[in-house]
């Protein structure tokens, strides 16, 4: 999820001024901040704070106010309260508490993770104020891992201190040990269940010291998730899977062009007459048309029937998108947020200059599960239950929808079938909560089918590139100028998600990450850019920016290390001299994967190196060559620094995650345009990979003391480019232009 | 009509041509199968139908008439899991999981055919999506569950 500028919100009036309950300090963090929550659906017993309760029989409940979309934060989140509170994992439920202000993610606004020591600065109390309860841009942990083990240490210390008061002896000599209060001298014991009521009321004058990481016992341990079992079983619930006395299923057909409208449906009175069909609905604006029935195929054959009046433009094509980039780089360039040296002026008074042309296409998510959202209005209130990005947003949208007030909606967050960005977007939520409020009393289910989710979706943005570069005798870049041409995604989302606070796309920074923050030593460079002018919604797909600027820029840099007759690691190397840790993982990287020994006959090697949401990643791909453009991709070596990490067992699954997400694009991802519509609708026309052609993945994880970064979208995007840098050294051919497939490449 | 899920008979008053997905998730309220594409291309919906896995999205409920028909919900027997499941767990492969029931599914159908699968087998046999992209995990898990069975055939045997 791309980040809410500072900007955006400024200019917007009355927020500015809002009374927001200010941490002034730890105290005031606790005390006010952290108790900014009702309690609601958290069960019996009593709450320490906002995340942790515990029942009379010594229950712990902690609520995870984030969404599990398989990266595993139904288990990092408890992991890092459970840590501080002296809990053990396996004795504790979890549940997801109603989006309000103690569950903010600041780091969703703000551009550095909350100091619970000091006061919020002005994002984190919009973030509050909000509330943004949402989960996205490998946020989680980096966001969390001060707050949460400050929760649970602070609720720890209100049970040390209520027992040292029952025995009438000093704090220290209590502590804690899995759920109990114990007395060092007596060895009386307390369990927290018995110590919970009174010591929940105690307010304490400063946050606790936290752990030092040597005497962690939970943390940085591999710990089985707490999800995973009922997801072998086909017992857990996601948001397709919600079953309602009543409920009927609605299947959105979208109007077909990406500008246009619904005007009216033909044949409304024989649709209605289809078998199970209880209504056919025109959402508002005539974005599209919901078909109401008793059962999803009933649904769905009804709304394949449906004969639609549409305006649109039936012209738009892939052809004339990218004719519109090229002019956009030419003549529309609108922000430019890297401007080091004069590198135009470099490149313009230089005669050998190297040259890249590059491009990505839009891209779908294509997330399994289809997208879905059910809402139930009834007696003038509203329950919604949806696997969502963010609690908050699916709050917001029955508001928007229904007129119901937030005090009376209640959000049921279920799991997500794939989340990658899109589920972080608006539209379901408004058109189930506008049929369900049409239907008043009856739970509806909106579903929108394969094809459907995978035409009317918000893409990764077709992004162009153009660089243009100088390099001395010994190899040093003197100018680098990247140009760059796309629809902005954060200006796209904010309007659909909160358009009162939307700003220009020339401040959204998402455009240009991984372009313009480079860590390469560069005497001269600019990176610059220009919004295109499209119907076309563009939306944060899993790394966002930097899933199009690491394969332009790591693709880019192979060219210029080959024009300098350079190594690819020694090229990078020598312009990481005063960047430690990336120097450190561009090692790593190169010993686990012997990348000086050469490989056998027919096998090549790749590497990318790419910082994105605080977390660096080298990676090394070994592809063998089968035939003519015909290569298996044998195996990613990866190296991440994420700084401290909490679960090392999710890190390197997500690392294999997004490697295979990025080789799927890489290889076949492509949405493109013909006569105003998307041809591409399902996964024979969007292949991704599967098991035949998944490399075998080697994670290394740096271990350092640094404050952890996010590990759900980092490995994505070295993948394109380190494959890509592979097939040039098989082939020769510099692939400039994804994916793959379209140059006639095949993998097995 | 009459269905035979999971050793328990269901009648279920619908449409012959009504996809089997649609008669579990929708008629029956049995989620454990899942919608991912609707032409039988991801594999979500994958059942065992006379212990031959079988995509369900677009498998006419008559067709499943008469056949026994396993499910996610029953490839655990009395509560006891299956090694498959098993292995599941101890590889941690789910993430999202919405694929997952399909993936086991498919995997108990090869290793009732195929005991011991090589890389190439399950490269073969296990065509499912998952765009989580768990595949070195099921890969490994699928080893883990023959080796599991194979122990275990031992021992009865």
């Amino acid at each position: 999820m791309g980040k809410w500028t500072r900007r955006a919100f400024i200019g917007t009036g009355g927020l500015a001024g809002v009374g927001l309950v200010v941490g002034i300090g730890g105290n005031m963090y606790l005390n006010k901040v952290a108790k900014q929550y009702s309690g609601k659906g958290m069960g019996d017993g009593n709450s320490m704070n906002a995340w942790i309760r515990i029942s009379p029989d010594n229950k712990i409940t902690i609520a995870v106010p984030r969404s599990e979309m398989g990266q595993g934060v139904y288990t990092s989140v408890p992991m890092l309260v459970a840590e501080e509170l002296e809990v053990d994992m396996k004795s504790i439920n979890i549940i997801q508490p109603q989006p309000e202000p103690a569950y903010a993610n600041t780091l969703l606004v703000n551009p550095n993770p909350r100091d619970i020591y000091s006061s919020l600065t002005f994002m984190e109390k919009i973030a509050h104020f909000l509330p943004l309860v949402a989960t996205g841009g490998s946020t989680t942990i980096t966001d969390g891992f001060d707050h949460l083990r400050a929760a649970g240490a602070s609720a720890r210390v209100m049970l040390i201190i209520e027992a040292a008061k029952r025995w009438n002896v000093q704090e220290e000599d209590c502590y804690a040990e899995n759920s109990h209060i114990i007395n060092r001298k007596t060895k009386e014991e307390f369990t927290y269940g018995e110590l919970a009521e009174s010591a929940g009321k105690i307010e304490l004058a400063e946050i606790p010291k936290l752990k030092d990481k040597k005497d962690w016992k939970i943390l940085g341990k591999n710990v089985q998730r707490l999800d995973i079992p009922e997801k072998v079983n086909g017992k857990a619930e996601f948001g397709l899977d919600v079953r309602i006395e009543g409920m009927l299923y609605g299947a959105i057909r979208h109007a077909t062009y990406h500008d246009g409208i619904v005007l009216s449906v033909r044949n409304q009175v024989e649709i209605e007459k289809m078998p199970g069909v209880k209504n056919v609905l025109v959402l508002p604006k005539g974005v599209g048309v919901v078909v109401v029935a008793n059962n999803t195929w009933r649904a769905k054959n009804a709304m394949l029937a449906l004969d639609l009046e549409e305006s649109g433009d039936n012209t738009l094509s892939s052809k004339k998108i990218n004719a519109h980039a090229e002019d956009v780089i030419a003549n529309n360039i609108i922000a430019t947020p890297l401007d080091k040296g004069n590198a135009t002026d470099v490149l313009d008074k230089t005669g050998n200059i190297i040259e890249g042309k590059y491009d990505v296409p839009y891209l779908a998510h294509a997330c399994m599960e289809p997208i879905n959202c059910t809402v139930l209005v009834k007696d003038g209130k509203a329950e919604i239950w949806a696997g969502h990005q963010g609690s908050s947003i699916m709050l917001d949208g029955v508001n928007a929808a229904t007129g119901i007030d937030r005090d009376n909606i209640i959000v049921n967050m279920k799991y997500l079938g794939g989340g990658f960005g899109r589920r972080g977007e608006i539209d379901m939520i408004l058109h189930a909560g506008f049929v369900a409020k049409e239907m008043e009393g009856t739970p509806i289910q909106i579903v929108y089918t394969r094809e459907e989710a995978m035409r009317h979706e918000m893409y990764r943005p077709f992004v162009k590139s153009h660089f243009r570069a100088a390099i001395n005798v010994d190899g040093e870049i003197e100018a680098w100028e990247n140009k760059i041409a796309l629809q902005s995604v954060g200006y796209s989302s904010i309007m659909r998600i909160k358009p009162s606070l939307a700003s220009s796309p020339s401040e959204d920074s998402s455009t240009t990450e991984g372009a313009a923050n480079l860590p390469y030593t560069m005497a001269a460079a600019k990176v610059a850019f220009g919004q295109m002018d499209l119907p076309i919604q563009v939306g944060n797909w899993r790394s966002v920016g930097s899933s199009q600027n690491a394969f332009f820029t790591e693709s880019f840099m192979d060219e210029l290390a080959n024009a300098a007759g350079q190594d690819a690691y020694i090229f990078r190397k020598s312009k990481l001299q005063h960047k430690p840790r990336f120097l450190k993982v561009l090692e790593k990287a190169a010993e686990i994967s012997n990348w000086r020994t050469p490989l056998p006959e027919g096998k090549f090697r790749g590497m990318a190196i790419h910082e994105s949401f605080r977390s660096i990643v080298c990676q090394v791909v070994e592809i063998t060559k089968v035939g003519e453009k015909k290569f298996s991709v044998d195996k990613y070596y990866n190296v991440i620094d994420c700084g401290q990490v909490v679960n090392p067992d999710t890190v390197e699954a997500q690392m294999q995650s997004g490697i295979m997400y990025g080789l799927s694009a890489a290889l076949y991802g492509q949405i493109t345009f013909k006569n105003g519509e998307v041809e591409q609708y399902n996964f024979p026309q969007y292949e991704v990979v599967r098991m035949n052609v998944a490399p075998n993945v080697q994670n290394h994880i740096m271990d350092n003391d640094e404050f952890p970064g996010g590990v759900g979208e980092p490995s994505t995007p070295p993948a394109a480019p380190a494959l890509a840098n592979a097939i040039f050294s098989a082939t020769g051919e510099r692939i400039r232009s994804l994916p793959l497939m379209k140059h006639g490449y095949s993998f097995v | 009509m009459e269905l035979k899920i999971n050793d328990k008979i269901q009648n279920v008053d619908i449409e012959e041509n009504m996809p089997l997905l649609w008669v579990l998730r929708d008629e029956l309220n049995m989620t454990g199968t899942k919608y991912g594409c609707g032409v039988s291309s991801c594999g979500s919906c994958t059942v065992l139908l006379d212990g031959v896995a079988t995509r369900t999205c677009t498998l006419p409920v008559i067709a499943a008439k008469g056949k026994e028909i396993i499910t996610i919900e029953g490839i655990s027997v009395e509560g006891e899991m299956s090694e498959i499941q098993q292995a599941w767990i101890e590889h941690q492969v789910p993430q999202c999981g919405y694929c997952q029931s399909g993936m086991i599914v498919a995997a108990e159908a090869l290793l009732n055919e195929i005991p011991n699968p090589t890389d190439e087998d399950i490269n073969t046999r296990i065509t499912n999506i998952c765009r989580c992209g768990t595949y070195n995990r099921i890969r490994a898990a699928i080893h883990t569950a023959a080796k599991m069975r194979t122990e275990k055939q031992k021992l009865l045997g």
